[in-house]
């Protein structure tokens, strides 16, 4: 009796349990929920734009370790630590501390990272468009910049990537698949190029026809921003050949900017790094921060999430052993190479900007002072200088913003002078004056006109202007001009224009060995 | 405490009144007891040559039988005891010697039940729970170390934290760890317990003892009873403790002042000599002679460190009640000189009384309320690379405050101040955890079928508080604010259990079957808050009394929930063909697929019970086993299983950041398209073994051989172009290898003594990897210096490098070796006598990623323990051993050397075998070398054998009796040395090291000697 009642009560139990068929199928806890997007509604159409802006300015293309390799592969920027990689990158070699490098590889991760955020931000804008009637020209307008603003970051990833690898692959929007991701194949570096410049020529058509500093979503790409890009795809292509119709693109491309009459240099070189210069009129790309002006709280920095170290100003801060406001991991020193070029040319504004002191000779326990009052000391490593480039003065900081040094400042990826002097290039190249464009760089940073420049002074110029800025031009100009292995120790011809593949990509993905 | 089981009790019940005699009759009373004075149930009682009267003890071990008037003398049989023979009398007591084959009737605490040790179709080992009170460990597993085959322990030094714990081998990339089961209760992790509560303690390795356990199951089960007390027993007071020193043992000696100059001079770099001259103005000397010696191990370490614990534990039992009652207190202090120890007060109780004939009920609680303070291991790896040319503290540091530490910036140096790092160290956590469980169990049918229902459950509350004072370490002005961060977690979990046992026979058959039912829950949430400037006083511990961050908190949690049906059928013929077939069905909430299933099938023969073995006289017992069947790890990480959309500021783009406005987000949002559904991992597990027990049962042994298959084992399966991976079940991987154990005893004159070993071997072998040929992995900040490698067809995470041959002896050398001569035409920085010679695998004179291969697996190939343990007369001696061979340890310690520039220092044995000029050594690259980008890869030079043999315990006791004869009280007293010595070519402070094998911030083990009281009465 009790047996049975005993079972029949077990079984009862179990019946039970198992009829709470919740009990197992509850949705799990602390997670994101799956999220309906409603593509009907264009209001919503900009948010995977503005996702893809975030993903190029933080973590990604300005990150530090990327900025640190592409710098030291030129002769403007030392290591500042005794980094193995780093030091196998600066001497050009190829072998396994830098194929392996996990500095590589993040490199690379990084710049694909912006191009695999385009195309994902592409399909999305594809649901927008899809729902867009055929009658509403105005929202296909806007649909049609908005995709070009996504694919200018792509095009730009994809620029960037072949500019350090050579023949990289290009991702379209099949890349939204993973599996595609195993088996993507390299296009050379003049395909990748010139798809560069096809993409371009879309964004151009489609874009808006402002200054950055003026566009509807302020700072955010416009025309200009294309051509710009455009104009560097095609100088690449060109290389040190006079006679390349290339040259005609790029002084057609810098043309159209120098003429717009949108844009002008700021006046002064040393605030243009500074808080003032912050989107200014010479802006034509920009990636934009911002603490918000409030001490604490909410703050964006070129760091990805939670990574203090990604911050761009503060990896390349000087280390300010002694506690003064201005303090970072002093990384990325300027060469004695680079102060000298300055100091032989009297470049005094440029190098009153560019190259600013640790104490005297690096010593620890010294004390040197920047333009703006800020002490600086020694350090341990006994590194003499830090750039000034990416100086943040403490007097502009925002009020009691302690925790991230140089929070408030933008990062200057394209600017016009550097339009300018490519017009100048151009024009020179292919026997025209190149005085005007060449003359309003020069006479900005203080120094005195040139009449009748030639391509070595336009080159030694652009080498002056950019110098210790972060995007590899110097190392590419003496690339594209063939002076590259007379100019740097260890460069080999035909050996060390690019940087492997990383040996976790080729492992991943075996097409990417041939 | 050991349980006892009479299967003959059917049969006597029967023989009990059947025969009704005409002759004079005469009742007997009588007791039966074992040694200890424990109550015997379950004992056949019958009259010396007149078949057909019997009894049976009762559970208080009591029994009354009607004898004829003639019988002159009782025989009392029960399995496990020696048959023995008494006279009648009107009151007979009987005390019963243990019997020879008794392992085999012993019975053995498997999952939801118990089984006869000679039934066993798995290989199943019962901890001696006697050796493991041996030990003094603050925690139980570490207690089990070298003892159980095929479960390998790695000690962590730190007061209070457990042990890593692995039964045969790792099958898995996410949870390594057993299952433990505490009064049937899941557990991650036992080290709240105190040994001494410990009744019983069995651990399932092969599938057929373990899928019982479904998904819980793939790592091992380790199942626990605490103590319980005796129906009719009388009260047992039981005092344990003992008071401990423990010493650091085998510490690492690094370069001194003078070793550290010199070799810093040979580096020759202006840092180097700037470092020197100024510790020689700073802190005395002269010019390149410095007379700063600082020895930080030494300052890092105290010389001893208390350890104590004492413990009561009082059990009894009255007709219907048993209970039993214990309470503990543990404190052992770090020997790290900083505030670290661990302090635990434990209270359990247990009460179970007989509702009714057929119906027990009960409960048990388990209290435990401890406190740790735990150390900055990272400390231990400061003090590796510190300078000794910088002292502990610096008067003339004027902005360091609160304590005036020397700074090694004054000196040129970053190295951190390995005494300041433990100093400014606050960790406190302080976990409360009660364990209850109730539970009623019926029995009918002549007890024949048992229903037991039992809900267990676990509340656990911690609170975890950092603090770091304001602080100032020099030498300049820049204070570091205080800092406050305090985490509250929770674990509330339960398990509800319904079994229903069924256990019968018919002649030589037995059989039983066990029907059973499990809903668990488990929920876990912590919340975390941390503000600055908290003042230093400690009840202003509170992030109100701070500046609030806005980032400064979280919250995080889960809840799983799982349901479970099970089964399992034994059967065996004679005792002689043994079957035990399992099965469970798992339902999960963590994934998508909800249900798995796990079935087990395990045969047994004793060979020695067939005709043919009779004669014999080789084999007392003789047994084979094999066992087949299906475990399941739910330790694989549940995800969502559908493309998320991140919104919010931190996926929104600033615009308008210009020299006047501050910018603003324009709402944004990217897509994670990546993902998978998620199961948990599969391993299918076959094992075969044999059981013997030879020559007069003096050796007794075991040997297993299994292989252990994991299939869909997850991990993050890395993508081209991203970081973004996809967590899945992708990869299978093996695990085989040899358990073995042996055992001799025997007696010389008053002298027994005993000899025991075991060891197991392990072979591991990753098998697929999804599509990836090869996956890098390592540990931070070291992932791409120093990889392991997970590829198909090797064995898990083994290190991955050049081979390091020797050292580059003299120009010529390099002058003539491919490699060298290659490089050094392009190369900037040359290859120069002194530097590492590695070797060209493919001999195509460039050292290429062809050239980097498989230098070392940080998995033992083979882990032992062996001990030895003597009785004579009042004396008991017992000393252990442990040890592992075959892995090896990449020395992170000396990895550093990889990056420091600012901050390194060597080790003795380095510094006085560095390479000085040809013919020096052939082992140690020169001082100059060190700073070279072509010493700065991954290379067999940091990878070195991490195989020891350690004397794990050894004690000396000595047992006597004090007070009245009828009631005396046993005492013993004892002194332990624990791990006192160690063997080990290691050029680290200790060669255990958890996780894959990689030596930095590993707290160091110390040795511990004691002395100890155990009495009862």
């Amino acid at each position: 009796m009790k047996i049975n009642k005993q079972i029949a009560a077990l079984v009862m139990v179990i019946a039970m349990l198992t009829g709470c068929s919740k009990f197992l199928d509850r949705p799990l806890e602390n997670r994101a929920q799956a999220t309906e997007i409603d593509y009907a509604n264009t209001s919503l159409m900009y948010q995977p734009v503005s996702g893809v802006y975030r993903t190029a300015a933080s973590g990604t293309f300005a990150k530090w370790i990327s900025v640190t390799i592409r710098s030291v592969r030129g002769d403007e920027i030392e290591t500042g630590n005794d980094d193995a990689g780093q030091i196998a990158i600066h001497n050009y070699q190829n072998n396994v501390t830098v194929k392996s490098y996990w500095g590589i590889n993040d490199m690379w991760i990084s710049i694909y990272g912006v191009v695999l955020a385009a195309n994902s931000a592409l399909e999305e804008l594809d649901q927008f468009g899809q729902r867009i009637g055929s009658g509403d020209a105005a929202n296909q307008k806007l649909h049609a910049q908005y995709e070009a603003e996504v694919r200018f970051f792509r095009a730009l990833g994809h620029y960037w990537a072949s500019r350090y690898w050579g023949d990289v692959p290009v991702l379209g929007i099949e890349s939204n698949d993973p599996n595609a991701l195993s088996n993507a194949t390299k296009t050379s570096r003049a395909d990748v190029l010139a798809h560069v410049m096809e993409e371009m020529d879309y964004c151009i058509a489609n874009l808006e026809d402002a200054r950055p500093n003026q566009a509807a979503h302020v700072g955010g790409v416009t025309k200009y921003t294309a051509l710009m890009l455009k104009a560097k795809a095609a100088m690449d292509l060109a290389g040190n050949n006079n006679g390349s119709p290339m040259w005609d693109v790029v002084l057609d491309c810098t043309n159209q900017i120098t003429t717009s009459g949108k844009f002008n240099l700021f006046p002064d070189y040393y605030q243009l790094w500074k808080k003032p210069g912050k989107l200014s009129n010479e802006a034509i790309l920009e990636f934009q921060y911002s603490d918000f002006g409030n001490a604490t709280g909410d703050i964006v920095t070129s760091g990805g999430a939670n990574e203090l170290w990604g911050n761009f100003f503060l990896f390349q801060g000087p280390e300010n052993t002694y506690g003064m406001p201005i303090s970072g991991a002093g990384w990325m020193v300027p060469s004695q190479k680079a102060v000298d070029f300055l100091t032989a040319r009297q470049d005094t504004l440029r190098m009153r900007t560019t190259i600013l002191r640790c104490g005297v000779n690096g010593v620890p326990g010294t004390t040197a002072v920047t333009p703006d009052g800020d002490q600086v000391s020694g350090n341990a490593g006994l590194k003499k200088y830090f750039n000034g480039k990416s100086y943040y003065p403490k007097n502009q900081m925002t009020v009691d913003r302690v925790d991230y040094y140089g929070a408030n400042n933008n990062i200057r990826v394209f600017r016009y002078a550097e339009a300018l002097l490519m017009n100048a290039e151009a024009k020179v190249r292919k026997g025209q004056s190149g005085d005007i464009p060449f003359n309003e760089v020069r006479v900005r940073a203080k120094l005195l006109p040139i009449n009748g420049v030639t391509i070595q002074q336009v080159l030694d110029e652009r080498r002056a202007e950019l110098i210790c800025e972060w995007w590899g031009e110097r190392f590419n100009d003496l690339l594209r001009t063939g002076q590259a292995a007379t100019v740097l120790p260890g460069f080999i011809t035909g050996q060390s224009e690019f940087l492997p593949i990383p040996q976790e990509q080729e492992d991943r993905n075996s097409n990417l060995k041939n | 405490m050991k349980y006892y089981l009479s299967f003959c009790f059917i049969i006597a019940i029967l023989l009990t009144g059947t025969f009704a005699s005409a002759q004079a009759q005469r009742s007997v009373k009588g007791k039966v007891q074992d040694a200890q004075g424990l109550p015997v149930p379950g004992a056949t009682i019958t009259v010396k040559n007149t078949p057909g009267i019997g009894a049976i003890s009762s559970e208080a071990g009591t029994f009354t039988i009607s004898v004829p008037a003639s019988a002159d003398s009782l025989v009392i049989s029960v399995i496990g005891y020696n048959r023995q023979a008494v006279a009648v009398s009107d009151n007979v007591e009987i005390t019963l010697d243990i019997a020879d084959g008794a392992t085999l009737e012993q019975v053995v605490v498997i999952g939801y039940g118990t089984q006869r040790k000679g039934d066993l179709t798995a290989p199943i080992t019962t901890v001696n729970t006697e050796n493991m009170m041996k030990r003094t460990t603050s925690t139980p597993m570490d207690a089990l170390q070298g003892s159980v085959p095929g479960v390998q322990i790695i000690g962590n030094g730190a007061p209070g934290s457990p042990p890593s714990v692995r039964v045969r081998g790792v099958g898995s990339f996410n949870n390594e760890s057993p299952l433990y089961v505490v009064d049937g209760m899941f557990v991650n992790d036992i080290s709240f317990l105190n040994a001494a509560d410990i009744a019983d303690m069995s651990i399932l390795k092969d599938a057929s003892g373990a899928a019982i356990y479904g998904v819980r199951a793939a790592n091992g089960v380790v199942l626990i009873t605490t103590k319980k007390g005796k129906l009719n027993m009388k009260t047992r007071v039981t005092y344990n403790g003992y008071v401990g020193i423990q010493v650091p043992v085998n510490v690492l000696k690094m370069a001194d002042g003078k070793q550290y100059t010199n070799f810093s001079l040979q580096r020759g770099t202006t840092q180097d000599s700037t470092t020197v001259r100024l510790s020689s103005e700073r802190f005395g000397g002269s010019g390149l002679n410095p007379t700063t010696s600082t020895d930080w191990y030494d300052e890092l370490l105290r010389k001893q460190a208390l350890i104590t614990n004492h413990g009561i534990d009082l059990q009894g039992g009255s007709e219907r009640v048993t209970y039993s009652v214990g309470l503990n207190y543990t404190y052992q202090n770090g020997i790290q000189d900083a505030k670290n120890s661990f302090e635990r007060y434990n209270a359990r109780f247990q009460l179970e009384a007989k509702a009714f004939p057929w119906l027990k009920v009960g409960f048990t609680t388990y209290i435990t309320n401890s406190t740790t303070f735990v150390p900055n291991a990272e400390a231990f790896s400061d003090a590796f690379s510190a300078t000794p040319l910088f002292p502990v503290y610096d008067e003339q540091n004027v902005n360091a405050f609160p304590v005036k530490f020397a700074s090694a910036a004054t000196i040129g140096r970053e190295d951190a101040n390995p005494v300041a790092s433990a100093y400014y160290n606050y960790n406190k956590l302080k976990q409360f955890q009660v364990l209850p469980t109730l539970y009623a169990e019926a029995s009918f049918w002549k007890d024949k079928l048992t229903f037991r229902s039992q809900i267990s459950q676990l509340y656990s509350s911690s609170l975890r508080t950092q603090y770091s004072p304001e602080r100032n370490l020099g030498p300049g002005t820049s204070v570091t604010v205080s800092n406050l961060r305090s985490t509250q977690e929770r674990n509330t979990n339960y398990i509800l259990d319904n079994l229903l046992t069924y256990r019968d026979g018919a002649g030589k058959h037995h059989w039983s079957l066990l029907l059973g039912q499990s809903t668990r829950e488990e929920r876990w949430r912590q919340t975390w808050v941390s503000a600055n400037n908290v003042p230093l006083v400690e009840e202003s511990w509170y992030v109100g009394q701070g500046t609030r961050d806005q980032n400064g908190y979280n919250e995080d949690g889960f809840r799983n929930a799982g349901m479970s049906y099970f089964t399992r059928g034994t059967y065996d013929y004679d005792n002689k063909y043994l079957l035990t077939a399992t099965f469970r069905a798992d339902g999960s909430s963590k994934y998508q697929t909800k249900w798995g299933y796990f079935p087990s099938v395990g045969l047994g023969w004793v060979v020695t019970g067939e005709n043919f073995m009779k004669g014999q006289r080789v084999f007392d017992f003789l047994k084979l086993r094999g066992s087949w069947g299906k475990l399941g790890n739910d330790g694989v990480n549940a995800n969502a299983g559908y493309a998320i959309v991140n919104t919010g500021s931190a996926n929104s783009a600033i615009f308008g950041s210009g020299a006047i406005a501050n910018g603003e987000y324009i709402p944004g949002y990217t897509v994670n398209r990546f993902f998978t559904d998620v199961t948990w991992e599969v391993v299918t597990e076959w094992d075969a073994g044999v059981d013997f027990e030879m020559i007069g049962r003096r050796l007794k042994g075991s040997v297993d051989y299994y292989t252990r298959k994991t299939t869909d084992a997850a991990f993050d399966r890395p993508f081209g172009f991203t970081y973004v991976s996809i967590y899945g079940n992708w990869a299978e991987m093996v695990n085989s290898g040899f358990d073995v154990a042996l055992s001799w005893d025997d007696k010389i004159g008053d002298l027994h003594y005993q000899i025991g070993g075991n060891f197991s071997t392990l072979k591991n072998e990753v098998t697929d990897l999804g599509s990836l040929p090869s996956l890098m992995s390592g540990v931070f900040p070291f992932v791409a210096e120093f990889p392991n490698k997970i590829e198909v067809g090797q064995s898990l995470r083994y290190f991955y490098g050049y081979e390091m041959e020797g050292v580059y002896q003299s120009a010529d050398e390099i002058a003539k070796d491919p490699v060298a001569s290659n490089y050094n035409a392009t190369a900037l920085s040359k290859i120069q006598p002194g530097w590492l010679k590695y070797k060209d695998q493919d001999g195509n004179g460039i050292l290429d990623n062809a050239d980097r291969v498989n230098i070392g697996s940080y998995l033992p190939k083979v882990t032992y323990g062996f001990n030895l343990g003597l009785d004579y007369k009042n004396f008991d001696f017992s000393i252990a051993f442990q040890g592992s061979a075959g892995n090896k340890i990449l020395n992170l310690n000396r990895g550093k050397l990889y990056k420091a520039s600012n901050s390194l220092n060597i080790d003795e044995e380095f510094a006085s075998n560095m390479w000085n000029g040809a013919g020096s050594t052939n082992s140690y690259p020169s001082a100059r070398a060190i700073a070279d980008g072509w010493f700065k890869v991954g290379s067999s030079f940091f990878v070195e054998n991490g195989s020891y043999l350690r004397v794990q315990n050894i004690q000396l006791g000595y047992t006597f009796n004090v007070g009245r004869s009828s009631a005396p009280s046993n005492i013993r007293l004892y002194l332990t040395a624990d791990r006192p010595f160690i063997f080990t070519k290691y050029n680290g402070f200790t060669p255990e090291i958890t996780g894959p094998g990689y030596d930095m911030n590993v707290y160091p083990v110390s040795a511990t000697y004691s002395f100890g009281v155990r009495a009862s009465f």
